[in-house]
């Protein structure tokens, strides 16, 4: 019964632990870019995008970097982080598979 | 009270909650298609989860009442997992939009340890009644330990599909406890048995 009591304190530690962690920021990709205020809009990222032959289907803000999800020219549906002063393309995923990341972040 | 709880028909009415408040939302517009693939699959490894959780607590805590108010249920459980991935299949479908789309993800890890999973559950969602445990007799319990390698194929689809190992980790922690616990138990009857042979 003792194993037992300590295999569920371990349990519950285990689920306060990682409930505690923050939802809103996956840590996937971090932009450190200064104030909202310096940067470009999400709207002006996503009409770039789509003159580049994207689809955008959502944009926000996750990690301090411009996150959208939508497909690529080539068809494929992604997940893609930009910077959101540069526009710069950080990182992209598709259904968590790593298919681009930039040196450095 | 008691006879309303008791009720199988009220306990399939809760287990079609989240379905019912998520597709209403979905076909009002509030949520979007591809934001209906993350409640949809994590119902389904819920249920499953529960279902998978009942055995081995019953092995650990003893034959209480409320475990075998949860074992006269599991069946439903299994088959609600069954459900809510069927309808996880629906809305990938959907938001995929056609066939070429579908295929192109294959490959990838995560999608097809997914479909592995769901291809898995319908042997055991179809032998999930009366008439299939009469004819196959012992088998049907060594057919429905397909459950274990669908409950693996099902957390890793959602660890590499989704961000990060959290989510995931939560919920299949408390059944890797109680599986780790019925087999120390286990192992603990066993010793006695020699001690006293």
């Amino acid at each position: 019964m003792r194993n037992i009591s300590i295999l569920t304190l371990a349990a519950a530690t285990a689920i306060a632990t990682m409930s505690a962690s923050p939802a809103s920021a996956t840590g996937k990709v971090k932009c450190e870019a200064g104030p909202q205020s310096g940067w470009k809009t999400r709207d002006a990222l996503e009409t770039k995008l789509k003159k580049q032959g994207w689809e955008v289907r959502k944009s926000k803000v996750d990690g301090g970097c411009y996150e959208v999800y939508g497909k690529t020219p080539e068809g494929m549906k992604v997940e893609a982080y930009f910077h959101p002063v540069t526009f710069e393309k950080l990182y992209v995923g598709r259904r968590g598979k790593e298919l681009f990341r930039k040196k450095g972040y | 009270m008691r006879t309303i709880l008791n009720n199988r028909i009220f306990f399939w009415l809760l287990l079609s909650v989240p379905a019912a408040l998520a597709t209403a939302g979905w076909w009002s517009g509030r949520i979007d298609t591809m934001d209906m693939l993350h409640p949809t699959g994590e119902w389904s490894a819920r249920f499953m989860i529960l279902a998978m959780m009942i055995g081995p607590a019953i092995d650990v805590f003893g034959s209480r009442g409320w475990l075998r108010w949860c074992l006269a249920r599991r069946r439903y459980l299994g088959l609600a997992a069954f459900f809510y991935a069927v309808l996880h299949l629906v809305f990938y479908v959907v938001d995929m939009g056609d066939l070429p789309s579908i295929l192109s993800e294959l490959p990838i890890a995560s999608i097809w340890t997914g479909w592995l999973a769901l291809i898995l559950m319908v042997p055991l969602a179809m032998t999930s009644n009366d008439r299939s445990m009469q004819i196959l007799k012992a088998g049907w319990k060594r057919l429905q330990r397909l459950v274990y390698p669908a409950a693996i194929l099902t957390l890793l689809h959602w660890i590499w599909v989704h961000d990060g190992m959290g989510g995931a980790l939560v919920h299949f922690i408390p059944l890797f406890l109680l599986v780790l616990a019925r087999i120390v138990k286990s192992i603990g009857t066993k010793n006695k048995e020699y001690e006293n042979a």
